[in-house]
């Protein structure tokens, strides 16, 4: 039932209409005194956003609109300020009228968001959604920065983080490409609960082993190519014969610290064991494919280069 | 109010208990029409109530949010206690025993099996279907599930042309379990976002009340549960045994046949919809037993409208509890359905 | 043998009849072809040691088990061929031994032996249960739950359900049937003797057929007019009961010495049997 919301629209046209006065005034990204106090009282008008992906927090923080921010997901963990935020629950299951409470203007998030029922009565409430496809590359990362620019209005302001970040993604690949040499060989694994899996393809590991100049050691060696994640053999690690492990901090948590970690079956085999080279990072960090994403890969290639050097 | 004390129990009379059922079910949806985690005070809820009987032009947000999500949320849990409950008390009659609920017969495996098989396998022939919790996909896969494997439990407790409920137990026992290691299976080999979907699934929901969906649930519930009412005559008959039963001129093979029907067409449609929801089976006839004797007359509207206000308190809580986000179903009906049984436990039993 | 004869000029409305059916299960027979003609109005005592058939003999009057061969009648058709419904206003039965779920009490018990007669309720239903439950001494029990009972006032209550099922005379004055399986089994003296009375009233008085199985042979001589003897699935002996239990017959086929006695007063003298082990040869 689409929502005829006239009211609603109104509010909106009032909102964007007084966007540019406000700029005008403040001038956009500056931080004198008077452009602070007017840019306060400007808040009040200003869209109210909810974020149900870890990334896109991470972005609205970026881009200083935290007060915008009215809630976001249980995978929302950085900065430790959205940890204060109401949180409307896992991405995956979400509540409508939990959502709708907050009244927000906007939703923003990936694909992955759901229940598709939820999310649909709440675009039939009026609210705009906007769902990011998540396809593992750089560009993921510029939707989510220009979507969250959009949904908090402040457009200018998203394109000046996205050209920093441009920037950075360049200077990295660019540190990438110019160590030349045998590539290291990593997998990564995901031991959150129960059994431990290991990335194939079309997964966001997958897209940072190589962004980070790593090689895939389950995919070059493999026999067969596989996409997603996959239940991890001893034998088909022993096979890869990984230079480094890369995995999450929370997987290490889950097994009960590094020691335990290197207790499954069939890494001490694999030449990664000699020089423990094992990269624990925050998951979210990791593989959120959110503005830090050129720290992560830089962090991700400076680790693998050291397990091989 | 009129208990009648006698030796060993007391009993409160039908008319009573059952007046007490809709009441109990009234009061359950007003509140459960009041709260939510979406504040909407009594006198907006009063104007959307107007609107909905005159007609107003400009929809307010709240007149949407209790239409459009509320409302279908709410008739939902309505269907799905009552399904259940009724279900339950079939059940119960129909093995004889007060520990028979409707997963018995397999119906709430075979969906679980068949929602496990959508969401883990269902991503390498359906990759663009939504699998989440509401959508098409997993409903009609998991309602199609339920009567399979309800089919096959039958089928598996047919002996010379009889259905033998002792084997009928045996047969969904095993066929449970079966489908119990198949869900593992495809726990194991289930990613991440898999795995929790399915966890959520199995937690059971009424988040996926949409009005399609909603509408036909309540149709095929409304219709079994009125049809199961015609069983109850029968169903204290086989009380005194399936051959007793039969002497007593009870077409006791049909009977079973309807039940079994009913059972798996109800729940199946309204599991397949929200995913698992348990205890209300098992719990509310019971219920209804302890205050008012084991007369299927009353047993079975009273374990109906039980069913339905329990699971309208539990959802209740549910989405509010922790909101803005949302407790699973699931979790709620025992924590609210497990004291209530205790509270008529030790005021209708003077002896246990 | 005479008593058949007899028989042979009775009216089909009231008789119930087994002729030459049997019932097999694989590895040995249960009972051989076996033919007996029970007649409303009279009690028949089934008469046999454990094991000898006569559970097996009711199974086929009540239609639980199907005969291999030969075939039951009530009133001239096959039991097959009556309607459920139907039968059940004309037969009712009690089990040895009848398992009741939940806490049923005693009158919504007695109550559901009127479920045949759902669709055409006589005009004082709670009456005729009232009555039932008088009949067998149960009324004052009629708000406790049965499974508390004892064992012998289980067997009234059911008794008291069986005749609530067959309370009035049918519309087209079709015999009525009571078959009861060791009903005096869990029964202390004085209801023994009080429920076989009962069912004899009920036999002369209203002309319904009372099959029973017994096991005390001084009940079947003192309440029975007729006894069909069974031993090792055979019919060993069919007919008036004083006829049919001498002590010799007593003797071949229960192995026990039965010493007459004459029972003083009582409207007939009705013989009686002392018994005792026989004395082992040596």
């Amino acid at each position: 039932m689409k929502a005829d919301l006239s009211l609603l629209r109104r509010r909106d046209a009032l909102r964007y209409f007084s966007l540019p006065v406000v700029s005008a005034v403040s001038g956009v990204g500056s931080l004198s005194a008077t452009a602070a106090q007017a840019q306060v009282q400007a808040l009040a008008k200003m869209p109210r956003i909810v974020s149900v992906s870890g990334a896109t927090t991470e972005i609205v923080y970026a881009l200083g609109a935290e007060k915008q921010l009215v809630g976001t997901d249980t995978t929302s963990l950085y900065p430790a300020a959205a940890l204060q935020t109401p949180k409307v629950g896992y991405m995956r299951q979400l509540s409508a009228e939990g959502l709708l409470s907050l009244k927000p203007d906007a939703v923003i998030g990936t694909t992955e968001a759901g229940p598709h029922v939820v999310m649909d009565q709440i675009r039939n409430a009026g609210v705009k959604v906007e769902l990011v496809e998540a396809d593992h590359s750089w560009a993921e990362v510029q939707r989510k920065v220009a979507a969250v620019g959009r949904a908090t209005a402040r457009v200018a302001q998203a394109a000046a983080l996205q050209a920093k970040l441009d920037a950075q993604w360049a200077e990295v690949l660019a540190t990438v490409a110019r160590r030349g040499g045998r590539k290291p060989r990593a997998i990564f694994v995901l031991s959150h609960s129960g059994s431990p899996q290991v990335a194939g393809e079309k997964t966001a590991a997958h897209a940072m082993l190589n962004y980070a100049g790593l090689d895939n050691a389950l995919i070059s060696t493999g026999s067969a190519n596989f996409a997603g994640y996959r239940a991890m053999t001893p034998e088909a690690v022993v096979t890869a014969a990984p230079d480094v492990i890369v995995t999450t901090t929370q997987g290490v948590e889950a097994v009960g610290g590094v020691e335990k970690f290197w207790q499954r079956p069939g890494l001490e085999l694999t030449p990664a064991y000699k020089r423990r080279a094992l990269v624990a990072l925050d998951a979210l960090y990791l593989i959120g494919f959110g503005p830090r994403l050129p720290q992560a890969v830089a962090e991700l290639h400076q680790a693998g280069m050291k397990a091989i050097a | 109010m009129k208990i009648v004390q006698h030796g060993d129990h007391r009993r409160l009379p039908a008319a009573l208990v059952l007046g007490a059922g809709v009441l109990l079910l009234a009061l359950s949806f007003v509140a459960g029409s009041a709260r939510g985690a979406y504040a909407i005070s009594p006198l907006q809820l009063w104007n959307v109530l107007l609107d909905m009987l005159g007609g107003s032009a400009q929809p307010t947000p709240e007149h949407l949010v209790f239409m459009n999500i509320r409302l279908p949320r709410l008739l939902l849990g309505v269907a799905a206690g009552a399904a259940l409950g009724m279900s339950g008390a079939l059940m119960q009659g129909l093995f004889r025993n007060p520990l028979a609920d409707p997963g018995l017969i397999g119906v709430s495996s075979g969906a679980a099996l068949a929602a496990g098989m959508t969401i883990v396998l269902g991503s390498l022939w359906f990759p663009d279907m939504p699998r989440t919790l509401g959508s098409w996909t997993l409903v009609a896969a998991a309602f199609a599930g339920s009567l399979l494997v309800t089919m096959l439990v039958y089928v598996l407790s047919q002996q010379d042309g009889v259905t033998r409920v002792g084997m009928m137990l045996l047969a969904g026992v095993a066929i449970n379990a079966l489908a119990g290691a198949g869900l593992g299976y495809l726990t194991f080999l289930a990613t991440d976002e898999q795995l929790r979907n399915i966890q959520f699934w199995l937690l059971g929901s009424l988040g996926g009340a949409r009005w399609s969906a909603v509408a036909l649930v309540c149709s095929v519930v409304a219709v079994a549960v009125g049809a199961g009412l015609a069983l109850a005559k029968p169903l204290n008959a086989i009380a005194l045994g399936e051959a007793q039963a039969a002497l007593l001129g009870v077409p006791v093979e049909r009977i079973k046949r309807f039940a079994v029907l009913l059972t798996a067409l109800a729940v199946g449609a309204v599991t397949a919809t929200t995913g698992i929801i348990g205890f209300i089976g098992l719990v509310a006839p019971h219920c209804v037993r302890l205050v008012a004797g084991p007369d299927h007359r009353t047993v079975l509207p009273g374990s109906a409208l039980l069913g339905a206000a329990l699971v309208l308190a539990a959802d209740s809580v549910a989405r509010t509890m922790v909101k803005p986000a949302e407790l699973p179903l699931g979790v709620l009906t025992a924590f609210v359905g497990v004291p209530f049984f205790l509270l008529l436990l030790r005021h209708f039993r003077s002896r246990l | 043998m005479n008593a058949r004869n007899q028989t042979d000029f009775l009216p089909l409305a009231g008789m119930l009849e087994v002729a030459g059916a049997g019932v097999q299960v694989p590895g040995r027979s249960l009972l051989q072809a076996a033919s007996v003609q029970f007649i409303a109005g009279q009690v028949t005592a089934v008469l046999g040691p454990n094991g000898a058939g006569k559970s097996t003999l009711m199974s086929l009057l009540t239609g639980q088990r199907q005969s291999s061969h030969g075939h039951v009648r009530l009133a001239g058709k096959a039991l097959s061929a009556h309607a459920p419904d139907e039968l059940a206003r004309l037969r009712a039965c009690v089990a040895q031994e009848t398992q009741v779920a939940f806490e049923f009490t005693v009158r919504e018990v007695v109550e559901l032996g009127r479920y045949p007669h759902r669709r055409k309720p006589s005009l004082n239903e709670a009456d005729v249960v009232q009555q039932a439950m008088q009949a067998t001494a149960v009324e004052h029990l009629q708000h406790r739950v049965l499974n508390t009972l004892s064992g012998g006032e289980k067997a009234r209550v059911h008794l008291a359900r069986a005749l609530a099922q067959v309370w009035a005379p049918s519309q087209d004055q079709a015999a009525r049937w009571l078959l009861l399986d060791e009903p005096t089994a869990a029964l202390d003296l004085q209801h023994q003797h009080r429920m076989l009375q009962l069912v004899r009233a009920w036999a002369s008085a209203q002309g319904v057929g009372v099959v029973a199985v017994l096991h005390d042979l001084n009940l079947a001589l003192r309440y029975s007019d007729r006894c069909v003897v069974l031993r090792d699935g055979q019919v060993v002996g069919s007919g008036a009961t004083a006829d049919v239990l001498t002590p010799a017959c007593i003797q071949e086929v229960w192995g026990v010495v039965a010493h007459p006695v004459l029972a003083q007063g009582g409207a007939v003298g009705t013989r009686q049997y002392l018994f005792e082990a026989p004395v082992q040869a040596a």
